[in-house]
């Protein structure tokens, strides 16, 4: 073969094979659980392990925040619609850290079954909305709960 | 050689050119100017003043209208220095050299606002001004890549060694941008998914988007001034010795 | 492909193996230049607990992070060499004017330049985890992910080199253009050994890693030859 053929099918081969590897590898990755996020339903099936520091979100379940009277230590209960994780925090929460929000705690669980907390974080939804339109879609949304009632 | 190539069109030949860019570009700056005014000023007073508060964030929330455009063009800015980088390597073209280096700054600041302004949001809505999370620290990384191109141009002597150069560290940056575009997809975090998709209804209620939408046309503009004037400068810096340039300066003295 | 008419007289993979065998030689021949990264790599690993805390305890938290914070900086400090000595003497317009593919030349030498300062930063690293007292199941993904990420920091650190060997006092200045592009691999690295740490399964990072390795050695060879290029000739 002509020795710049040959060169060129060097630099060709080169890069095919390495662009496969790359593809191969992160396709790989990313069917592993690379963020160490958990769901509470993952927690109830007992795929987290105990003793590590993982996250766990949810959406806070209304009426589940109880505050410890005399301490800063809060109790509150995370929901993904399909399990739910009690979550211990010992803190001063954010400001949008609410009932029905969304929240990120990092920590680990403990024995009892609980998760402790080491940070809390409010994570809003992506949507903006005035509060007039939240409270007509709120309104929406409990008429629907008593129409199936 | 671009000359050598008749597909190109006559503007493309005269925009390689400085002195032609020089001359094509004066009309411009007026309306520029013009637009970028009415945009900002606009949607500023829309977005501030009249837009609904949202019904969780309240007010704090309109930080976007500053967060957003800048974010945009922070990354946008990147490729628009890539680019003319990458033009420049293949066409050996030398104005789009002159492009890029006027685009390294202007991006840096931009990215600079972008991390600023998000910090400030941060604080009323996360609880905390900093967050090591996937599209910050991108967007960091970014900040840093722009100054590595800008401090790489200022060490070479030779200025068209020195365009070279820093178009190929921008364009090994670029592998970087898909990976802060795509971060927030890959890792579950903090930074909450993109709020404008490309592919869907915006998920902000129009009230609230359409001021945004006229900011980030203003922003765009602004960028177009500013990088075009940039450019300007550095072409009357480059070119001081050459003939048109001395008679523009008479004639501006007189 | 500069000069197509110049047929190329030593066949390319022959060449390829010279200039390995060239290059390792000389490294061989400055051993003492060639420790100067380790022994950085273990000098600053005795600062940690002087600087931070001699606890047991809270070492082994901090000793992922920081010996693959060291191990990158180390790989830093050595990717300055990696073209300087052959840009000074004329080697590297010898290999750039040579009808000979650059970008296989340049994989040559950062081939060697890993060999030189990564593996032996790699062998070196469990040295590290002792004195850090780095928990038992951290070693392998320790030594694993450093053997994937001190590749790909060299084939980073080249560009960088590459970029900067015109330059005088260019050092510095190499850091600071390379620093950014080193960010994800110190990310997935070191996170793999804290995955470990933990007890959990570091596949997933060590898979990023290694595709990152086959990334950075698929624009590499290329962007450093171009560099090579403009460095040498404008």
């Amino acid at each position: 073969m002509h020795p710049i053929r040959r060169q060129r099918l060097i630099a060709v081969i080169f890069v095919v094979v390495l662009a496969t590897v790359a593809v191969g590898l992160v396709t790989y990755a990313l069917r592993q659980n690379i963020n160490l996020f958990y769901t509470p339903s993952q927690i109830t099936a007992g795929e987290a392990p105990e003793g590590t520091r993982i996250r766990v979100g949810g959406m806070v379940v209304p009426g589940s925040v109880q505050r410890v009277p005399g301490s800063l230590e809060t109790l509150f209960t995370v929901t993904d619609g399909a399990g739910e994780v009690k979550i211990a925090y010992t803190g001063i929460l954010p400001d949008l850290f609410a009932e029905n929000e969304a929240a990120v705690a990092t920590g680990m669980m403990r024995e009892d079954g609980t998760f402790g907390a080491s940070e809390v974080l409010a994570k809003h939804d992506e949507n903006y909305m005035p509060p007039e339109v939240a409270d007509a879609m709120e309104k929406a949304m409990d008429k629907a709960h008593e129409a199936r009632q | 050689m671009a000359r050598t190539r008749p597909i190109m069109p006559a503007w493309f030949h005269r925009l390689g050119s400085p002195k032609g860019f020089y001359s094509m570009t004066t009309p411009w700056l007026p309306w520029l100017a013009a637009a970028s005014l009415v945009l900002l000023i606009g949607g500023a007073v829309w977005g501030l003043g009249f837009a609904p508060a949202d019904a969780k964030q309240g007010n704090s929330f309109r930080i976007i209208y500053i967060h957003v455009p800048s974010a945009f063009l922070a990354l946008a800015g990147y490729y628009v220095m890539a680019v003319a980088g990458a033009i420049g390597l293949i066409w050996r073209m030398k104005l789009s050299f002159v492009a890029m280096k006027a685009a390294a700054p202007l991006g840096a600041a931009l990215t600079l606002i972008s991390l600023v302004t998000g910090a400030l949001w941060g604080k009323p809505t996360w609880g905390t001004y900093w967050v090591w999370d996937a599209r910050i620290t991108s967007m960091l990384v970014l900040f840093f890549l722009y100054l590595g191109v800008i401090a790489l141009h200022y060490a070479y002597t030779n200025g068209e060694a020195a365009g070279k150069a820093a178009a190929v560290l921008a364009l090994v940056g670029t592998a970087n941008i898909p990976i802060i575009y795509k971060s927030v997809d890959w890792w579950y975090t903090l930074h909450q998914p993109a709020t404008i998709k490309l592919t869907e209804a915006p998920s902000m209620h129009p009230s609230m988007f359409q001021p945004l939408l006229v900011m980030i046309a203003g922003f765009y503009c602004l960028y177009a001034l500013v990088l075009i004037l940039n450019i300007r400068a550095e072409i009357l810096h480059r070119e001081r010795g050459s003939h048109w340039v001395v008679e523009l300066a008479r004639s501006r003295r007189s | 492909m500069s000069a197509p008419d110049v047929v190329p007289t030593l066949a390319t993979g022959r060449a390829f193996r010279a200039l390995l065998v060239r290059d390792l030689t000389l490294a061989f021949r400055h051993r003492g230049e060639m420790a100067n990264p380790l022994i950085f790599f273990v000098m600053v690993a005795t600062l940690i607990p002087l600087g931070v805390t001699p606890e047991s305890r809270q070492l082994a938290a901090l000793a992922p992070g920081i010996i693959w914070v060291m191990a990158l900086l180390a790989s830093l400090l050595s990717a300055e060499s990696l073209f300087l000595a052959d840009y000074r003497d004329g080697t590297l317009e010898q290999l750039v004017l040579s009808p000979q593919p650059l970008w296989l030349m340049v994989l040559a030498k950062i081939t060697v330049h890993w060999l030189v300062t990564g593996l032996p930063l790699t062998l070196l690293s469990p040295l590290l985890g002792i004195m850090l007292s780095l928990p038992a199941a951290g070693f392998g993904s320790l030594m694993v992910s450093l053997v994937l990420g001190t590749a790909a920091l060299s084939m980073i650190g080249a560009i960088g080199a590459a970029l900067t060997v015109a330059i005088s006092r260019g050092g510095l200045l190499l850091s600071l253009i390379v620093m950014p592009l080193y960010m994800p691999v110190l990310i997935f690295g070191a996170s793999a050994v804290q995955l470990a740490v933990d007890g959990m399964s570091p596949a997933g990072n060590l898979a990023v890693l290694g595709a990152l390795l086959a990334f950075s050695c698929l624009l590499s060879p290329f962007a450093t030859a171009g560099a090579l290029r403009v460095s040498l000739h404008g």
